[in-house]
């Protein structure tokens, strides 16, 4: 293995971690606003880790360039679609859970 | 629709140009082939895009020192539920708080409410005449400082002022 492919493990790997923890989240947090938390921003932050760990293996600059446009597109994606789960939930009157 | 028209500049119409060519080239890997299909299909998609999102005053300067902002908040937004997730007790306490945002209507407010989904503790779950609910997973946490740093920031990009709101505390 080159230095680049240790880089690339390392990032995988915490990317994978940032998914597992989105995935707790949304199996351990109470209700539906606290689950749209952990799935939005850990997803994000995991997904953006894997798409840097693929980054350093890209064989060309268009590569790179598709890698950034997904995670921008996923980004995107993601914040509209957890406002849209969270106001829909709202406005059917889904109480938000409190300690 | 004519004062929307009338501030379409060649400056918004090549810079959409150079950015969709660059998704093209992207998307193609640059196959210089693909261009009897790019040219026409960029072309189109700046007509479909200055119709649907008339051109904005960004500020590029302003819009570049945000993205590292963005990208370190959002990081730390990542690591901050990946820890409560993680955690034996689950160390929430929820809240729905109201924001009345500054922010001029339009472009400027949905970049805000998507951006506030995407930082620490604090997700946008409804936007009414200017009035922004956010729910924060941690209240005990300063998360309106963190929302007017936001709010700032997105100012700038659009090289908008705050109007100072009545009633704001």
């Amino acid at each position: 293995m080159i230095p680049s492919d240790y880089l690339s493990v390392a990032l995988l790997i915490a990317g994978a971690i940032f998914f597992l923890a989105g995935t707790l989240g949304l199996l351990r947090f109470p209700d539906v606003y606290t689950r749209l938390h952990a799935l939005t921003k850990a997803d994000n932050v995991g997904l953006g880790l894997i798409v840097m760990g693929l980054v350093v293996q890209a064989e060309s600059w268009a590569a790179v360039g598709k890698l950034l446009l997904i995670w921008v597109l996923v980004l995107l994606a993601g914040a509209s679609v957890a406002h849209l789960v969270a106001r829909g939930a709202l406005q059917r009157g889904i109480r938000l859970w409190k300690r | 629709m004519t004062l929307t028209r009338a501030k379409i500049s060649w400056r918004t119409i090549v810079s959409r140009m150079g950015l969709f060519s660059l998704i093209w080239w992207v998307l193609t890997n640059g196959a210089g082939s693909s261009w009897w299909i790019g040219v026409p299909a960029v072309l189109l998609a700046v007509a479909v895009s200055i119709a649907l999102v008339p051109p904005a005053p960004w500020v590029w300067s302003e819009l570049l020192r945000f993205v590292p902002f963005f990208l370190l908040r959002s990081l730390i937004g990542g690591v901050d539920v990946a820890w409560r997730a993680f955690h034996p007790g689950v160390p929430i306490a929820p809240d729905l708080c109201i924001y009345p945002m500054r922010l001029p209507p339009g472009l400027p407010q949905v970049f805000m409410v998507n951006t506030v989904s995407l930082l620490p503790g604090t997700l946008s779950v409804g936007l009414d005449q200017s009035v922004l609910k956010v729910h924060v997973l941690d209240s005990r946490k300063d998360f309106l400082a963190e929302l007017e740093a936001v709010e700032q920031s997105v100012a700038r990009i659009f090289g908008a002022s705050l109007e100072v709101s009545e009633g704001r505390e």
